[in-house]
This record gives structure tokens, sequence and C-alpha cells, in this order.
């Protein structure tokens, strides 16, 4: 039986998609608390204000993240949500979970909190969302000592960093994701757990440019696998593709007639560098052009394949729209080797470049990628000793001024600047 | 002169106690000593959360850092938003 009255939120259930209304209604048959949420979430609607203080000083002992403190303002109308705190918890790499791994995490959410999680947050762990101060301890003990799992980032931590599935189950993933994922959750096991940056910092891995953890939109360092030699090409298997013998994108459109295969229409004419092209019935590219945009792999994985010569692309900077509205990253390394052999020494060395620089320059609250369009790209790749290259060019010509240095400038500058300056006063 | 860790704590502990603002960033620390490198700062910071001198608030997103007793538990009369 309802606790309060929410015809406002009645309204959500009465649409064609399935509500969270009614969810937290039946999740509220075993845990009252959620009649709270509903009520104050009713008050919130009416009122046209949050109800909820998010922020404080909870925690476990010894970490200074992975807990959210929440509390409702209203704790005498809604006592069952007057703390509703949130714990986030690392998701193994590439969402592989057990069913019975699954059946504990929600055992033990059961015993210690309301029941109510949100699979996945967007930094990628699972997000328990509601308990009381006095139970995150033993939450934590059981999580760590019989779940063997453990908390992830919160707070101005590098957060959960999370991968996709990778070499597991993806031919075109291009360096082991997962293995680099779990190698530097435990490298940077001190930053995950307590506050180091001005602000947060996410890592993400993608084995290949399809990118299908969006790193490239989600992360301050995204690792994106490369290749950097030529798209492998099975002419045979193009050939099948034409004749219809293979279906288009691994059949994944197959439940709709789309007509015959058209290798111009759906493939070359779609390129966006334009570098394909059929001489006869051979398929040619010139790689040299190819932006690894994925897409004439995705239509005809049998017979297109990543190039042999693989590695990453680090691109740095994206953030969702706090300030100046959300970014993707910055590429500046379009191509780094990631070898588990020197225990992915190098992608450490550029991390701990881009920290230190941060660190340092970056202001309180200041995402990286943020920094980065404050004092400019041609600071940045000094700062992390990269040469500027073609492809960090963004589009040429937006900027007519170019400020020189004297070293740069052969033979130095001349002019008197003073006398210049006389001559053509401000 | 190079300040020792212990000099730095102390000045640490004194820039939280008289701030005019009860939380702080790490970056607000970073004046205490400003020959080390942030790194260094930070991990001074941790170290006194772990002595018990100094106490995270985090917000969700960011993490702050207080002196225990100037800090209010939001559980309390006087909670902080």
């Amino acid at each position: 039986m309802a606790k309060h009255d929410t015809p406002l939120l009645d309204e959500l259930e009465k649409g064609p998609w399935p509500s969270f209304v009614t969810d937290m209604k039946r999740q509220a048959e075993t845990h009252p608390e959620c009649w709270d949420i509903l009520g104050q979430l009713e008050l919130s609607f009416k009122d046209r204000i949050t109800h909820w203080k998010h922020g404080g000083i909870v925690g476990v002992f010894g970490y200074g993240g992975g807990i959210v403190g929440r509390y409702s303002d209203v704790p005498k109308q809604f006592p069952g949500v007057e703390h509703f705190h949130t714990v986030r918890i690392a998701q193994p790499s590439g969402l592989y979970y057990s069913t019975k791994n699954l059946r504990s995490l929600m055992d033990l959410w059961d015993k210690y909190g309301s029941g109510m999680t949100n699979m996945h947050g967007s930094t990628g762990d699972m997000i328990l969302l509601g308990t009381r101060t006095e139970n995150l301890e033993p939450l934590f003990w059981d999580l760590t000592h019989d779940l063997d799992q453990d908390l992830g980032g919160s707070g101005s931590n590098l957060r959960t960093p999370s991968c996709c599935l990778g070499d597991s189950r993806c031919e075109w993933s291009c360096y082991d994701a997962q293995d680099v994922c779990y190698h530097l959750t435990m490298h940077y096991q001190d930053e995950i757990h307590r506050p180091a940056f001005p602000y947060k910092f996410k890592f993400k891995f993608s084995g290949c440019p399809n990118d299908c953890v969006a790193a490239i939109a989600r992360s301050d360092f995204a690792v994106i696998g490369t290749w950097k030699d030529d798209i492998q090409v099975d002419q045979a298997g193009v050939k099948e593709y034409m004749a219809g013998n293979y279906p288009a994108n691994g059949g994944a459109h197959a439940g709709r007639d789309w007509g015959a295969f058209d290798i111009k229409k759906e493939v070359l004419d779609i390129c966006p560098t334009e570098c394909m092209w059929m001489e006869g019935d051979e398929l040619k590219i010139d790689n040299s052009e190819c932006t690894r945009c994925m897409h004439c792999i995705n239509v005809m994985p049998r017979a297109l394949k990543p190039g042999k010569e693989k590695g990453a692309t680090i691109c740095i900077g994206a953030k969702a729209p706090i300030l100046d509205g959300a970014q993707f990253a910055t590429m500046v390394i379009p191509f780094i080797e990631v070898s588990k052999d020197n225990e992915y020494e190098n992608l450490i060395d550029v991390i701990e470049q881009v920290w230190d620089w941060w660190m340092e320059v970056g202001k309180n609250r200041e995402r990286v990628g943020e920094t980065m369009q404050r004092i400019g790209l041609p600071t940045f790749l000094k700062v992390m000793e990269i040469d500027a290259m073609p492809q960090h060019v963004k589009e040429p010509r937006s900027n007519p001024y170019v400020f020189w240095k004297e070293e740069e400038v052969e033979g130095g500058f001349e002019r008197d600047v003073e006398e210049f300056r006389r001559k053509h006063a401000a | 002169m190079v300040m020792s860790v212990e000099e730095i704590e102390a000045a640490m502990i004194e820039k939280a106690t008289k701030s005019p603002k009860p939380q702080l960033y790490v970056k607000d620390f970073y004046k205490c000593d400003p020959d080390s490198k942030p790194r260094v700062i930070k991990n001074i910071a941790n170290g006194l959360v772990k002595k018990g001198e100094l106490m995270f608030w985090s917000s969700g997103s960011t993490t702050m850092y207080a002196r225990p007793d100037r800090i209010k538990n939001e559980e309390g009369a006087e909670g902080i938003n």
C-alpha cells in the first residue's frame, strides 16, 4: 500500500515505456524506504527544486572515494531517505559478470541498502543507490572479503578504469584492452581510492576504432586501438560479399530486406576520405588516406581486417557538458605501442606527463580537456614533448594570429621593435 | 631552503585551521611549499587524513580537505551542502 500520494509521478507510468516509478513501487514492497524516495521526488516535482543534499564526509576507513554522501533536506517528512548514500563498485573488465557474482552483489545490497541500482554509471562502475552511514563499513567488509571486489573511484580521484571486451571476443582488437585496464587499475590503486587531482580523471580503453566504450567522448585519457600499416584485404572475400554469399555487417541488419549488397553505395561512396575504389573486381585502398573509421571493416568483416602492426592512438580531454559544452578528446599521439612486455611503461609515461602538468596548471574543478583548451594545444604539445603534425590540426586557418618566437624565425627579428612602435603608435 | 615533510605538514595544518573557508582543495595547499611537486603535496595531504589531522569532504565529483573540528557532520543539526 502506497505510503504517499504521488499523482505527478503516477503520470510517468502511463507512457508506452517501462517506468522507473513502477520499478520503485515494486521495490518498496520489500524495501519500504523506497516509498520515501517516491514521496520526496513528488515533493520535488511540486516545489520544482531538488530535496537531495549531496556530498559529505561519509566514506570507508582508508578510502577517499567510492562513496558519495547523499541526504534528504526534508528528513522528518521522509525518514527512509534521511541518509541515502551511493556506493560505487568497480566493475569487472569488459563487464564480464557471472550470474553467481551478480546474485551475491544483489544479496549484499538487499542486506545493507535499498536494493536499487544503476547498471552502470557513465564512468562504468556499478552504482548501488541508497544506504545509511552505519551500513557502509559492514558492506565494505563483506564486499572486499566475501566477494573479493572493490569500490570504484569518485571525487577528485582517478575514476574506475573501463574497457571493451577486447581480445576476449573481438577479432578487431588491436591491443589487449582488458589486460591494460586491469594492469593500470592495480598500478594506480592509490589514485583510484584517494583524491589526487584538481578534479576527476577517467581512463577508457577501446581495442579498436569502433570505440565500444566511447572512450573518445567520455574519458580524459582515451586509449583507442589502431594499426600502422595497411588494412588486410581478402579479395576472394570481397567477391563473396559482392555476390551476396556473405551477409553484410555480419548479418546485423538481416531483419529487413535491404536489397542486394551494393559495394559502391554501401562502402566506397560513404568512405569519409574516399580512399577506396574498385579496379575491375579488385578492391583498392589508399591506406595513407584511411582515417580508421572502421566502416568498411564493419560491413565486410570476412574480407577486411585491421592491419598487422597494431597499437593505439591516445586522445586526451573529453568531457561532459558542465563548462563550455561537451567536448570530444583531442588526438595527441597517433600511434603508440601497447606492450605487456614492458608493463605498459610507455603508456604510463604519457599518463604521468599529463598528470604532472595538469596537477600544476589545472584550476580547481577543471578537467584536463578544459585546461588544454584554456592553455592551447601548441603549449600542451610542447609540455608533452610532441612535435605538432597535420593530424593535430582540427581545421586549417581558423586562427590567423600566429605568434612566432624569435628563435623560430630564421635570422631572428632584425627589426628594431621599439623603433617600429614609435612609427606605428597604437 | 628545502622543507621537511614535518614542516610541510605543520604548514598545511595551519592553513586548514586558519583559512576563512573550512574546506580546501588540494591545490590550496601547494603554496605551503612552492618547491614541492603537486604529487608530493597530495601525498602529504592524504597522509594527514590517515593521521586524523585532516578529513575528506567530497561532493561526489570533487574532493576537498578540512580539519575535522571545522566541518560539521551533515547528520548533526547543521548540515553543509
